[in-house]
């Protein structure tokens, strides 16, 4: 996976770098807006992270430009802005993703990740994660031989953390998707429904699957 | 012409009309009394002058005195009339209106050059205004490079396995905090932004007693770990126009508030009725208060009610404000009623819309 990071800040360019490094995606690093648009064209990337505010082209220009030549490689705009309205004008361009800044590095690492093997997404109606198995057309969850009755946003953390097993899921993607806000409301909510979650899915088993990663997010997966 | 001059011309006038009416009153008198000789010849003068004195007072003082005071006082509400008007146009100067002029009369006197000025000091304020909101718009944006600088820093350093547990444990407390620094300067720039208007609301009908619900079922779990009892007393079905992200924002905030800002084993009751053409949410906790006298400051930005909670009680300082805006830029109104040690409640009215 090759990923394309443009970003005029260095230090921010840079720790984004090493991170998606160590998650192991080749990364090059652009520093504006034309450098993108000309390494783009050299190069077939699985996906870019695009900041909006870089000196001379601006990424939402550099996004309408790839664009317009047919480039639909996936696209993570970035900005320091964080405005909903920024966000509509963002995904309109043809953006795939939006992550206001300041975000949290788990955060952007998954969506990348997302990004890049969005085609390859579990599109089956039965989701699997060792023995616990979740139905998205009855919406019955079962562990092993015993099943377990969900509330209807408990089911839908459930199955987002299932769509993606053993990828980390940060806080605000969470809140994104299954609770549908745009705002970091800055309760416990996620924590406090993961910990419910937590009580139907693995209390009474030896082995758990739901895991909390200290200052990035959550993941759910066979072993620990 | 200046007012001076005004009320000299136009009290000479009305002295001129007295001396008019005095004088004409006494030649008509002369008139009577020389008829009044010819008729009866020079008898005991002293007698009659002193009965035509009181007839001269009362028939020319008492119309000169009354005709006096009507002048004066018809001169004084001309006179005066200007100034009223100023003083109706500048009390309703508000910090939302401070770009509005007061329509001057253009004749050049004491009052119009009165309200030039006033115009100039408003204009100054506003700019004022416009610099204090541009300051904070600013510097929350300047915040945030160097703070995703560091959270992005924070959070590479934990990925570092050869941390030691200590170690590991203060980078977590400090991501903890930049988080916690985050929130406020995202609260602050979303303000600053409403300030300046820069915020558009996405407005289209939304059932108010279905985000109320979702809301509801969110309050319960946050309040359980705390063993705090959540009740939806009432939810009749009512439909607002609204922006529906920033109305789940408002409920969020306000239920969380509802359950951060209450005492072990205490109860929430939400409400939500129609009232009226309005909507009318409310949220009642059975808290610690807040003392009547900071009450009206609840809703300022970064004011504590409880300075004695708020060590325990993680929040930006931002919530009420931010919950103060989405209220005004839905036309509503929120206020906060507390019995301090026994309840809170706090009120929000949005205007009712239809569902279609």
């Amino acid at each position: 996976m090759r990923v394309l990071v443009v970003e005029d800040e260095r230090k921010t360019a840079s720790f984004v770098r090493k991170a998606l490094q160590a998650e192991g995606f080749a990364v090059d690093v652009c520093h504006n807006g034309d450098d993108a648009l000309a390494a783009a064209r050299a190069t077939p990337f699985d996906g870019i992270v695009l900041d909006i505010m870089l000196p001379g082209r601006d990424g939402l220009g550099v996004l309408r430009q790839l664009r317009e030549r047919k480039n639909a490689t996936p696209i993570l705009l970035l900005s320091a802005r964080g405005e909903v309205n920024e966000r509509i004008e963002g995904l309109n361009a043809g953006a795939d993703d939006y992550l206001p800044k300041p975000f949290e590095l788990a955060e952007l690492v998954a969506r990348v990740r997302a990004l890049t093997r969005r085609s390859g997404e579990n599109k089956s109606t039965l989701l699997r994660v060792a023995d616990l198995t979740l139905d998205t057309v009855t919406h019955r969850a079962q562990r092993g031989e015993a099943g377990i009755e969900l509330t209807a946003r408990e089911y839908r953390l459930l199955e987002f953390l299932m769509r993606s097993p053993g990828r980390l899921c940060g806080r605000m993607m969470i809140l994104e998707k299954v609770w549908d806000y745009d705002f970091d409301p800055g309760t416990n909510l996620v924590d406090v429904y993961i910990r419910r979650l937590r009580e139907k899915i693995d209390a009474n088993f030896e082995s758990k699957l739901l895991h909390t990663v200290r200052g990035a997010g959550y993941l759910l997966k066979a072993q620990p | 012409m200046t007012i001076r001059t005004r009320l000299n011309l136009w009290y000479s006038l009305v002295l001129c009309g007295v001396a008019v009416v005095v004088i004409g009153a006494a030649a008509y008198h002369e008139l009577v009394i020389e008829k009044h000789h010819r008729q009866h010849g020079v008898k005991s003068e002293t007698e009659l002058n002193n009965e035509d004195l009181l007839d001269i007072l009362t028939w020319t003082v008492v119309p000169a005195v009354l005709l006096g005071v009507a002048g004066g006082w018809w001169l004084t509400r001309r006179t005066l009339a200007p100034v009223t008007e100023l003083t109706d146009a500048v009390e309703k100067i508000r910090e939302s209106n401070l770009g509005d002029k007061i329509p001057r009369s253009g004749n050049g006197d004491e009052l119009d050059r009165l309200t030039e000025v006033f115009n100039a000091t408003t204009a100054r304020l506003a700019d004022s205004f416009t610099r204090i909101r541009e300051f904070t718009l600013h510097a929350s944006h300047e915040l945030k490079t160097p703070l995703t600088v560091l959270c992005g820093e924070t959070e590479t350093a934990l990925r570092d396995e050869s941390l030691t547990p200590p170690e590991r444990e203060r980078a977590a407390s400090q991501l903890d905090e930049l988080r916690r620094l985050t929130r406020i300067v995202d609260g602050l720039t979303l303000l600053a932004k409403a300030d300046a208007g820069q915020v558009a609301l996405k407005l289209e009908p939304v059932w108010f007693d279905d985000l109320v619900r979702d809301n509801f079922a969110d309050a319960q779990i946050l309040a359980e770990p705390l063993g705090i009892q959540v009740e939806l007393a009432v939810c009749e079905k009512i439909a607002v126009r609204g922006d529906r992200h920033r109305l789940r924002q408002l409920l969020l905030n306000l239920a969380d508030n509802a359950v951060k800002y209450n005492q072990p084993q205490g109860r929430v009751t939400m409400r939500l009725r129609r009232s009226g053409d309005a909507a009318e949410l409310t949220i009642a906790n059975s808290g610690p208060g807040i003392v009547p006298e900071k009450l009206p400051r609840v809703f300022d930005r970064f004011f504590r009610g409880d300075p004695a909670h708020s060590p325990s009680v993680d929040g930006c300082g931002l919530g009420l404000s931010i919950v103060q805006w989405i209220v005004s830029a839905h036309g509503g109104s929120v206020k906060i009623e507390s019995v301090p040690a026994k309840t809170t409640t706090v009120m929000v009215r949005l205007p009712a819309g239809s569902a279609e």
